[in-house]
């Protein structure tokens, strides 16, 4: 097991001195490969707070967290030998806005950056770089540009290029497609799944997006008022009872399916994860 | 009458490609305008511009007839109001209450009016049990949903939503949506900026913008079906026209099942 929740807690203070739970008795785990995870919940559920304490970026106030054998907890906060660094770069993490954490001169320095801080040679780090712009959808003119100048989409990429080239374990990216137009949404998505597939990573990833779920998890986290309220596959996340408890938001394929299959008088058999699926099953029943 | 005017606006950032390139639109009061298009198809820029935050390198923006300028700025930013995609760069107080103040400070609105908007406003986007929070202690999507109270207390006659909804949840956004719809039945002119096509469903008119110049500009229900101008922007068609074209590709015919789907787009 690469990342272990044992009945993790987590109080925010407030401006006067209030607790603020925001994750509570949390009990999980995530394997080191082959995880594809999507991690949903409301505003305010908590998944940045869960997601922040898996690279140790928080320390449980309540329990346990331990990620690749380092343990994680409140009382061994004040252990100096305790090293985040080989933590930090096993596990990955792309923040919600990584586009504020750009600074470098250019777009290569800054990807660059993150592996050379880790202790690689400053030729591979560039070697990375040029690796790591192509893979996030971007060409090679992009590395000698200014990151200030660009647009969030790309600057998002940017920042993703950056984590992707210190060659983390577990990448774990908190709303990585929100702001990108459709074509680079999918287009992004599409790369984190091909991190998953080719190189075997195991991919977290934080979305408000349903369709995302629906199309691409393996695993479904949910998240409710700090609390893990479901751990499963997404084909049974949307059943009628679960939408309805959890406030979610059906995917489009399901809702335009469920739709069509009332309108038509028809029961679609086999499962639609994706448009082409979907418009194939519909063109066979209409035929 | 126009309340926006855009005419021949041209905008390069510093050192890049130019941004927007000529762009002329106009804007109907109380009207409902969505402007489209993929990242970096210049429509922040355009945003940014009509609030007087950049300046066009040529052309002229007016709103109400006024013509925007160093001088006339803060006239304009009575009459727009704009809620930007990144609530941590719009958060400007130490609380939530100082936050949707800001605004009203700024148009010198008197204390018992300001309380009562402030209370009236976080309340409409369910934000009163946290007027006393610091930004640090909310979430982004509850930050943006500050922001948008503090726009809306500052009653102004336009409102541009430049992706404002990005970082909301679905419920979260089906809220902010519900906003746009109030207002505009009450006469607040308003303009998504979006690449998201549920949130253009319900505008008048849709403008999509491409490298920096206006690809087309029609009447919502003829956009939403032309899925090679959407696709020519990275947009793509709502999943029922999606379906919709297939049929049409494919010649399947079915005219109830066609206008079922029309319906479905509209209902998001």
């Amino acid at each position: 097991m690469a990342i272990k929740f044992e009945r993790v807690g987590y109080e925010y203070q407030d401006i006067d001195g209030k607790g603020y739970l925001a994750l509570a008795d949390i009990t999980l785990n995530i394997n080191k490969t082959g995880e594809f995870i999507t991690l949903i919940g409301e505003t305010g559920s908590g998944k940045s707070t869960l997601a922040q304490h898996m690279n140790a970026l928080l320390t449980p106030t309540e329990g346990r967290v331990h990620i690749f054998g380092v343990k994680i907890s409140r009382e061994g906060k004040k252990d100096k030998n305790l090293k985040l660094n080989p933590i930090r770069q096993k596990v990955g993490l792309v923040f919600q806005f990584p586009e504020y954490q750009l600074f470098e001169e250019t777009v290569g320095n800054d990807i660059a950056f993150g592996p050379k801080n880790f202790g690689v040679s400053e030729k591979e780090a560039e070697e990375r770089a040029k690796k790591m712009i192509n893979i996030v959808g971007l060409d090679e003119s992009y590395l000698s540009r200014s990151p200030f100048n660009l647009s969030g989409g790309e600057k998002k990429r940017v920042s993703i290029a950056g984590i992707l080239a210190m060659e983390p374990d577990i990448l774990v990216l908190d709303e990585p497609t929100s702001g990108l137009d459709p074509l680079g949404r999918n287009a992004l998505l599409k790369v984190f799944y091909e991190i998953h597939q080719k190189l075997d990573k195991t991919v977290v990833i934080i979305t408000h997006d349903m369709n995302t779920v629906y199309e691409y998890a393996k695993r479904v986290l949910v998240m409710r008022e700090g609390n893990l309220v479901y751990d499963g596959a997404p084909t049974q996340l949307f059943s009628r009872k679960n939408v309805k408890n959890w406030n979610l938001d059906v995917p489009d394929i399901l809702k335009v399916r469920r739709a069509i299959e009332e309108k038509l008088g028809i029961t679609i058999e086999g499962e639609t994860r994706n448009k082409a699926d979907l418009m194939a099953k519909i063109g066979e029943a209409l035929r | 009458m126009s309340v926006i005017e855009i005419e021949n606006v041209s905008f390069t950032y510093h050192g890049d490609k130019r941004a927007l390139d000529n762009v002329s639109l106009s804007i109907e009061k109380g009207e409902w305008v969505s402007i489209l298009g993929h990242n970096g198809s210049g429509k922040s820029t355009l945003s940014k511009l009509i609030v007087g935050l950049l300046k066009p390198q040529s052309g002229t923006i007016r709103v109400d007839g006024i013509t925007l300028s160093a001088s006339t700025v803060r006239d304009i930013r009575k009459r727009v109001g704009i809620v930007f995609q990144n609530p941590d760069n719009q958060f400007v107080g130490v609380t939530v209450r100082d936050d949707i103040a800001f605004g009203l400070e700024n148009l010198q609105i008197e204390r018992p009016e300001m309380i009562e908007r402030i209370e009236h406003y976080a309340k409409k986007v369910d934000m009163y049990p946290y007027l006393n929070k610091e930004p640090h202690a909310l979430s982004g999507g509850q930050k943006q949903r500050v922001a948008i109270a503090g726009i809306l207390a500052m009653k102004t006659d336009v409102i541009i939503f430049d992706e404002a909804t990005a970082m909301l949840d679905p419920e979260g956004r089906e809220r902010v949506m519900e906003f746009m719809r109030t207002l505009n039945r009450e006469g607040t002119t308003i303009i998504p900026i979006t690449h998201e096509m549920k949130e253009a469903v319900m505008s008048d008119r849709i403008v999509v913008l491409k490298d920096g110049k206006v690809l087309k500009a029609d009447k919502s229900e003829n956009i939403l079906k032309d899925k090679e101008t959407l696709e020519r922007s990275n947009l793509e068609l709502l999943l029922p026209l999606e379906i919709m074209h297939y049929m049409n590709e494919n010649g399947i015919d079915n005219p109830s099942l066609k206008e079922f789907l029309w319906q479905l787009s509209l209902n998001g």
